[in-house]
């Protein structure tokens, strides 16, 4: 994953693209921690969510886990490539492994929390 | 505090990732369960399965004994042979699943979940009374490992076991210098044996089988592709499809149940009764049609009628799709073929019952 976006505690990371649109997405160690993917569930185009809404569910052979937005925004593309073939997330080659883009008008207070990658590895290894 | 079996540090040198499992630190995976799924299916795999208890039951009335625990009529069972068994309590309700070797008369070996060792013991020392028998807990001495696959067997007999005992049957045989039992079980659907071994062995063995299966493809799986592989298979889980208030005949296991047992046995009653007329829900196999994964717990709707609860649900790696098991009522009207829906994260996918188990089993090959 593109080492400058930054990450929730809740493992997903956002990446700015361009002004006030971002891709979001799972971070490497927690699609690592959740083993084989095997279903993904995507929202719409269009939906909008708040900061720390589920977006998304994910599960793997063992279990079920849903995805929470770390911003607010409102959805403009779909990933949808991982929707059918979730085992592309567990492909260490693959790169095109984001969720959803969306456009956001989030302001300082909603990034606060979220943390630089090398500031999330060191938490969560 | 979580126990360990003799072969954790072989575990966390192969990378494994630990899980707690019934107050054991075991592995769940080494690479991903689907690929060691897929490696039981298709080759041979290796399984650490210490946490699995064992007791002997021995003395004059161990036969007695026994035949009072389970459905299953153990006066038929003979020397080296083994059971699938249920222990009932006296509603028929399941205690435990278990398999009883007859290792020779008055002399019988019992394996059982590592979940029910309390509850286990305490019956059938509750259950002694008035029984010239010993119950002796031997699980702290013995390590249990399985290997299993199409070419379980073609590995064993290479590492020097010619003669394999024949599908459930158990014998005493010698292996890399040391004396070991090895039966012709398993909980995979594949052929495959199960080496019960003394616990300072058990490194020594682990790591030569993984030396000598090389040649055969052999890996270590770990818990979570043995879940997939026993759901395939439509083998029971204690805990998930199998409980204290649900009856043999329920868990759809009325073909393990001796229909003319004379002697009396925990439930008998109940489940007589039942063979007769069903109990008062069955366990269905359904794959889903709609694309979503049923898990233990989901809600089971004909419409808008509830009509039961998922108890195992998951991936099929081999069939590609998503299939389960699950207590609905015991209707006419709910057979192969019927369309029923699961209830997941609060809407409704469609499923279909079908035949059980999901993949042909391949454990009955002759020798």
């Amino acid at each position: 994953m593109n080492e400058s976006a930054l990450c929730s505690k809740t493992h997903e990371y956002v990446l700015e693209l361009q002004d006030n649109q971002y891709e979001i997405g799972l971070t490497d160690y927690a699609i690592e921690q959740l083993g084989d993917i095997v279903f993904v569930e995507l929202p719409e185009a269009g939906s909008e969510f708040e900061k720390n809404e589920v977006f998304a569910t994910i599960e793997s052979v063992k279990a079920a886990s849903e995805v929470y937005m770390p911003i607010s925004g409102k959805v403009i593309a779909v990933n949808e490539a991982i929707v059918n073939a979730p085992e592309i997330l567990n492909d260490e080659t693959a790169e095109d492994k984001w969720f959803i883009k969306i456009e956001s008008d989030a302001d300082q207070v909603e990034f606060a929390d979220l943390l630089d990658y090398s500031d999330y590895k060191e938490e969560v290894e | 505090m979580t126990k360990q079996t003799f072969l954790h540090d072989k575990h966390i040198k192969l990378g494994a990732k630990m899980v707690d499992f019934a107050g054991w630190h075991m592995p769940v995976q080494y690479t991903s369960i689907i690929e060691e799924h897929n490696t039981v299916r298709n080759a041979v795999g290796l399984f650490d399965v210490s946490h699995m208890g064992e007791v002997v039951v021995k003395g004059e009335d161990a036969l007695p004994f026994l035949n009072k625990l389970v459905p299953q009529d153990l006066t038929k069972l003979v020397e080296r042979k083994a059971v699938y068994c249920q222990m009932t309590n006296k509603q028929g309700g399941i205690i435990d699943d278990l398999i009883i070797y007859k290792i020779e008369d008055e002399k019988y070996l019992i394996i059982f979940n590592a979940s029910r060792t309390d509850e286990d013991l305490n019956w059938m020392v509750r259950n002694k009374k008035g029984f010239y028998v010993d119950v002796i807990n031997e699980s702290h001495n013995y390590s249990l490992l399985a290997v299993q696959g199409p070419k379980a067997c073609d590995l064993m007999r290479s590492i020097g076991l010619e003669d394999l005992p024949p599908f459930f049957s158990i014998k005493r045989a010698e292996l890399f210098d040391v004396n070991l039992w090895i039966s012709r079980t398993g909980y995979t659907g594949e052929d495959g044996v199960e080496i019960l071994v003394r616990n300072e062995f058990s490194e020594m063995l682990w790591d030569n089988i993984l030396e000598a299966g090389t040649n055969f493809g052999i890996k270590p799986i770990g818990l979570g592709a043995r879940d997939t592989l026993r759901l395939e298979a439509a083998l029971h889980l204690y805990g998930n499809d199998l409980d204290e208030d649900t009856t043999p005949v329920e868990a759809g296991l009325s073909w393990s149940v001796s229909k003319n047992k004379i002697d009396d046995y925990n439930g008998k009653a109940i489940i007589t009764e039942q063979l007769l007329n069903g109990g008062r829900k069955k366990l269905a196999g359904f794959k889903m049609l709609d694309r979503g994964i049923a898990r233990h717990g989901y809600e089971v709707y004909d419409g808008d009628k509830k009509i039961g609860v998922v108890t195992s649900g998951g991936v099929s790696p081999v069939r590609g799709d998503n299939i389960g098991l699950a207590y609905i009522e015991n209707s006419p009207e709910y057979k192969i073929d019927s369309k029923i829906s699961i209830m997941i994260r609060d809407k409704l996918y469609a499923a279909q019952i079908i035949k059980k188990p999901f993949v042909t089993k391949r454990n009955k090959t002759e020798v």
